[in-house]
């Protein structure tokens, strides 16, 4: 059913000067939002087309994109400013994708913005882009110029009488705020602290207006569903899980880089044919599917299908499809140490069992990974991961920890005890200097 | 104190993009950082507070929240070397203290001479090209032992 | 009203407001921090999880805080998930709060201390260290702040930002590291820092006033008006077992003051100390003033006024109604005019609670028929005259301890006050209960009234201002008075 070959995403990045308005224009660039405007495509219909594309968002959550734009309220009822705010705050551990995009191919998400923005009916449109993404940065807005002055952003696009603008906005280092309320809160100049839901953005968004937030890679996706149309976009992926994804791969690999997939392509298929395979002849151990917040999964696991069902089946998520792999060497605790510290640098503070949470179970995977956990350790890290999550806090971060917590217990409990009883780490190694990869053979 | 000219021209300007003022806050604490000693000093907190009409302690609540945003001034280069799990795997702990050792500072310190600063921070969004670290806002990749010593030792 | 269930039980809620708040005035035992009535609410801290479903649904945990109520909601409080997840998140505030109970200013009154006895775990699970931070930050002359304390609730925050709108404090940094500061260790400012312990539901923000001065068991606690000015703020005042009042708080009043007080009223514990004070009668003799009981001071009193004409008897603005209207009667009695003297204002005038005017029953007062005159026109009613009596507590402040003392000794001078002056004129001079030893009531600039309850005993051989008055009053027989209506 994945017909292996066909790629759009990535197709443009390799050429001289992709990121230029003369290079997207050359490869058929802005026809779809044109059209659109041209024709004067009801937003309704716009809408449609993307719902019966099945796209779901790219950013993690995987929400029908289609579903999303339709809560946006009716303007005759409700005909305050309106948003669509593009969430490229990409800090998920093992995440670089929305990266290429915006750096090598900033026009596409142009119009991808464009043509949400005419769907959504919204007035404007705000690129929150991660404050350490300075290139990425400087591209796209070297690329929003150059649109705007060719009359695609702003008043009267394309003489249509429509008017939509769009604006770049920076972040400050802070994970939180790719929440898509953490992302509004900091917009708005704030701390990134998430809103508690209700009210959702849709209804209370940007400066309490209806706003869609939309992750980059998804918004890319809507000029050659436009362009081509959703039977087209369902060629590729799988029934529920339609399209390509970029799909990153970093860790223990021959070859780590961001490859355009079909979606329900076999985790195994990315590791051995994309990526190379285990690096060094190693034999595999482990490997988070999708970003660090969808937890370790046994190398058994390698044959899942990279889609939200086969992954959730599986026991984990499809997240950012951010593959990490670790060989036989790795410990997967001091991963896990890694990982938590990660959660408890980025809690943004607001909800206790986050807050005090995140922190716990750092302090006790450090304490099991340093030689002074206690078999009790392991049991207590589920018990408190279930007390963090689901359901208990504002937003997602909690369950972002305790579930890669729950996914260590449930696949590698032993060699959590090893740790335990033996008061070291049974792996312990020095990352000896002939691990590092040279790089001339650096991936894509 | 005030905000040199130039900066308040910049921020009118940007101010528009927004239908609340405010919301350039961060953009224009990044500017300061960047044009004003690499820091959010007390003084360009109470500067951005006027120009905002908020009160200095809503600002430093801002300010303090976001990892990029120093509250102390750094040595004359920063850099960030990225230890979370991607970079992890592909040895982070051995280049950050490579980096230690090169510079002359430690982890969230800086060196005696004043030259360099090294942090850590989290996942940068280098990780199919990892190790990495953040040099004065440049990303460096793919980086080894001898990298390390090449780019930081090749600094004038 | 609307109509939802509770724990199995109908009831009609006010559905403007959260269903924490229907959940409180229900009966319903929910633990919040972060949530307080008279402040936004956040859901941050999360304590307050109850189960709710629609109809036959399935139920779902949510935070009552942010829980609109809806016609038909069922709300569960008490099942196993219920307390499950209330108890995980106690544990998780428990993880880095300090064991300072026995030191701790709050305990006896600490919101968290008191769920965590009535549903915690008898033995934390965390080995790991607490946080170590500033135990005793100054935040200027009111408050101290204990960083390992704070739950983070961020009541104090909006605090500021909400009611007297002075943002001074903030969240600083994120996570576990974060801290409540204000900006570059500046120290608070304003008349309303005393409510941040009020509001901090743990003992991370405490009075440098109340430091380790009380356990707060040990304090009688009675309602009251406050007397700093004509707001007259409900308050509780709180007693120690030796009668020394320890702290003012603020009652809630929807009526005048909400939740809050201002710390010129809450502080205002130092005009009610038990030393200094006049118990009896000091009366004028060769020596000076010797201590006499109060009926022997009575009857020089009486003596005055029933041998000079036009005598000026003047109330101080701290009488009650019941007093002012004493007052009316012996005035009438003698002929006179009725009058208070009343401070002028002062500038602590805001836009939240101080009026400005130290008189806590100006209105009550006038409207009774009393006159109210500055002190410089009562040192003139007094130089004026052969016999002068000055009626309640800081009345002879008010007038001027100075100016008093100029007056000429050819004025029989009396006082009945908390203290004396030993002023030339002083012939005798009485005790009074201070307004936390009185009964009665005052009326607040918006026509509310205020009751005083007596919260403990007055000194001795001190009688009620009421009874000194009419005590007064059945002294000057009505065939003995001059000046009255018939001559």
């Amino acid at each position: 059913m994945i017909p292996a070959g066909e790629t759009y995403l990535l197709n443009r990045v390799e050429n001289q000067g992709s990121e230029t308005l003369a290079s997207y224009r050359e490869h058929g660039g802005y026809i779809a939002i044109e059209k659109i405007l041209e024709e004067n495509t009801p937003f309704d219909q716009v809408i449609e087309e993307i719902k019966d594309s099945g796209l779901r968002g790219r950013g993690g959550a995987g929400f029908p994109t289609g579903l999303k734009f339709s809560f946006m309220p009716d303007p005759e009822k409700d005909p305050r400013p309106r948003y669509l705010a593009v969430n490229a705050d990409e800090s998920e551990p093992g995440t670089c994708k929305d990266r290429i995009l915006l750096r090598e191919d900033p026009h596409g998400l142009i119009e991808g913005i464009l043509i949400a923005c005419r769907a959504i009916r919204a007035d404007a449109a705000y690129v929150y882009v991660r404050g350490e993404y300075r290139k990425e940065y400087d591209n796209f807005f070297a690329a929003l110029a150059e649109a705007r002055e060719a009359g695609l952003v702003g008043k009267n696009i394309a003489g249509s009488g429509w008017d939509c603008e769009i604006w770049t906005h920076k972040g400050a280092g802070a994970y939180i705020c790719g929440e898509e309320t953490g992302l509004m809160e900091s917009l708005e100049g704030k701390r990134g602290h998430p809103r508690p839901k209700p009210p959702f953005p849709a209804g209370f968004g940007l400066w309490g207006k209806p706003t869609t937030v939309s992750n980059v890679e998804t918004l890319f996706n809507l000029p050659f569903i436009l362009n081509r149309g959703a039977r087209w976009f369902r060629t590729m992926g799988t029934e529920n899980s339609p399209g390509n994804i970029l799909c990153g791969i970093s860790g223990h690999v021959e070859r780590p880089g961001v490859y355009e997939v079909p979606l329900g392509i076999p985790a195994r298929t990315v590791l051995e044919e994309y990526a190379g395979g285990v690096w060094k002849g190693r034999k595999l151990k482990a490997f988070f599917p999708g970003g660090s917040s969808t937890g370790l999964l046994p190398a058994a696991s390698i044959d899942v299908p990279m889609d939200h069902d086969g992954l959730k089946e599986a026991g984990s998520m499809l997240g950012t499809g951010a593959i990490m792999v670790l060989d036989e060497t790795a410990c997967t605790v001091r991963a896990m140490e890694v990982v938590a510290r990660f959660y408890d640098h980025e809690s943004c503070g607001q909800c206790s069992q986050c807050r005090e949470g995140t922190q716990w179970l750092y302090q006790i995977f450090k304490r099991l990974e340093n030689g002074q956990g206690k078999v009790e350790d392991v049991e207590l890290l589920d018990s408190l991961a279930h007390g963090m999550a689901p359901g208990k806090t504002i937003c997602a971060l909690a369950d972002a920890a305790a579930i890669p917590t729950h996914a260590i217990v449930r696949h590698f409990k032993d060699e959590m005890m090893e740790h335990a009883n033996l008061g070291r780490c049974p792996l312990s190694h020095d990352h000896q200097l002939d691990e590092q990869r040279e790089p001339a053979e650096a991936g894509a | 104190m005030a905000l040199p000219q130039e900066l308040v021209t910049e921020f009118n300007e940007l101010c528009t993009h927004y239908p609340e003022k405010r919301a350039a806050l961060i953009m224009t604490l990044h500017r300061c950082q960047e044009e004003l000693g690499g820091w959010v000093s007390p003084e360009i907190m109470e500067d951005l507070a006027a120009y905002f009409e908020m009160e200095p302690v809503e600002v430093y609540g801002v300010a303090s929240f976001y990892p990029m945003f120093r509250m102390s001034p750094p040595g004359e280069h920063v850099v960030s070397v990225c230890h979370n799990i991607a970079c992890e795997l592909r040895g982070a702990p051995e280049i950050l203290k490579k980096v230690c050792e090169v510079t002359g500072a430690s982890v969230h310190g800086t060196s005696s001479d004043g030259r360099f600063t090294v942090e850590t921070v989290e996942c940068q969004g280098a990780c199919t090209t990892a190790p990495m670290f953040d040099l004065d806002g440049v990303y460096h990749e793919e980086l080894t032992l001898e990298s390390v010593e090449k780019i930081l030792g090749g600094l004038s | 009203m609307t109509t939802i269930q509770i724990d199995g039980q109908d009831v009609e809620v006010d559905a403007t407001k959260p269903l924490v708040h229907a959940l409180h005035t229900n009966g319903t035992d929910v633990p919040t921090y972060c949530y307080h009535p008279g402040l936004s609410a956040v859901g941050s801290c999360r304590i307050c999880q109850v189960e709710v479903a629609m109809g036959d649904g399935p139920g779902r945990v949510v935070v009552a805080c942010r829980t609109p109520i809806a016609e038909g909601m069922k709300v569960f409080t008490s099942t196993d998930k219920a307390h499950a997840v209330r108890r995980e998140c106690l544990e998780f505030l428990l993880k880095n709060h300090p064991l300072d109970c026995p030191i701790c200013d709050k305990a006896g009154e600490c919101d968290l201390q008191d769920f965590s006895f009535a549903e915690g775990q008898a033995e934390g699970r965390s080995s790991e260290p607490r946080r170590n931070l500033d135990k005793r930050k100054s935040l200027g002359d009111v408050i101290v702040l204990d960083e390992e304390r704070c739950i983070l609730c961020s009541r104090c925050v909006r605090f500021m930002e909400e009611v007297p709108k002075t943002p001074q404090l903030t969240v600083s940094g994120l996570g576990a590291r974060s801290t409540i500061s204000t900006f570059a260790d500046r120290p608070l400012t304003g008349n309303y820092q005393g409510n941040l312990a009020d509001v901090c539901p743990v003992g991370a923000l405490t009075l440098k006033k109340f430091r380790f001065q009380a356990r707060v068991w040990n304090l009688r606690k009675t309602p009251s008006t406050c007397g700093e000015c004509s707001r007259g703020c409900s308050i509780t005042n709180e007693v120690l077992r030796s009668n020394e009042l320890k702290r003012i708080r603020p009652r809630y009043n929807g009526d005048v003051n909400e939740w809050w007080m201002c710390d010129a009223g809450r502080f205002s514990v130092d005009r009610h100390p038990l030393e200094g004070r006049l118990s009896g009668a000091l009366i004028r003799g060769e020596t000076g003033l010797t201590t006499a009981p109060a009926r022997v001071g009575m009857e020089r009193v009486a003596d005055a006024l029933r041998t000079h004409a036009k005598p000026v008897v003047l109330g101080s603005a701290w009488l009650t109604v019941e007093e002012g209207q004493a007052l009316v009667d012996l005035s009438k009695l003698l002929g006179v005019e009725a009058r208070f003297v009343a401070p002028g204002p002062n500038d602590l005038a805001d836009d939240l609670l101080h009026t400005g005017d130290p008189c806590p029953n100006r209105r009550g007062l006038t409207e009774l028929g009393l006159t109210a005159i500055d002190s410089a026109q009562a040192l003139e009613a007094i130089a004026g005259t052969e016999a002068a009596v000055l009626i309640g507590e800081r009345v002879l402040e008010t007038i001027g301890a100075e100016a008093l003392t100029e007056v000429p000794a050819t004025v029989r001078l009396f006082s009945f006050d908390t203290v004396a002056l030993d002023a030339p004129a002083l012939r005798a001079a009485l005790g009074v209960p201070s307004s936390i030893e009185r009964d009665g009531h005052w009326v607040n600039v918006d026509g509310h009234r205020g009751m005083l309850t007596i919260a403990r005993p007055a000194p001795a051989d001190v009688a009620s201002i009421v009874q000194s008055i009419e005590e007064l009053s059945s002294r000057l027989s009505p065939a003995e008075t001059s000046g009255g209506a018939t001559s």
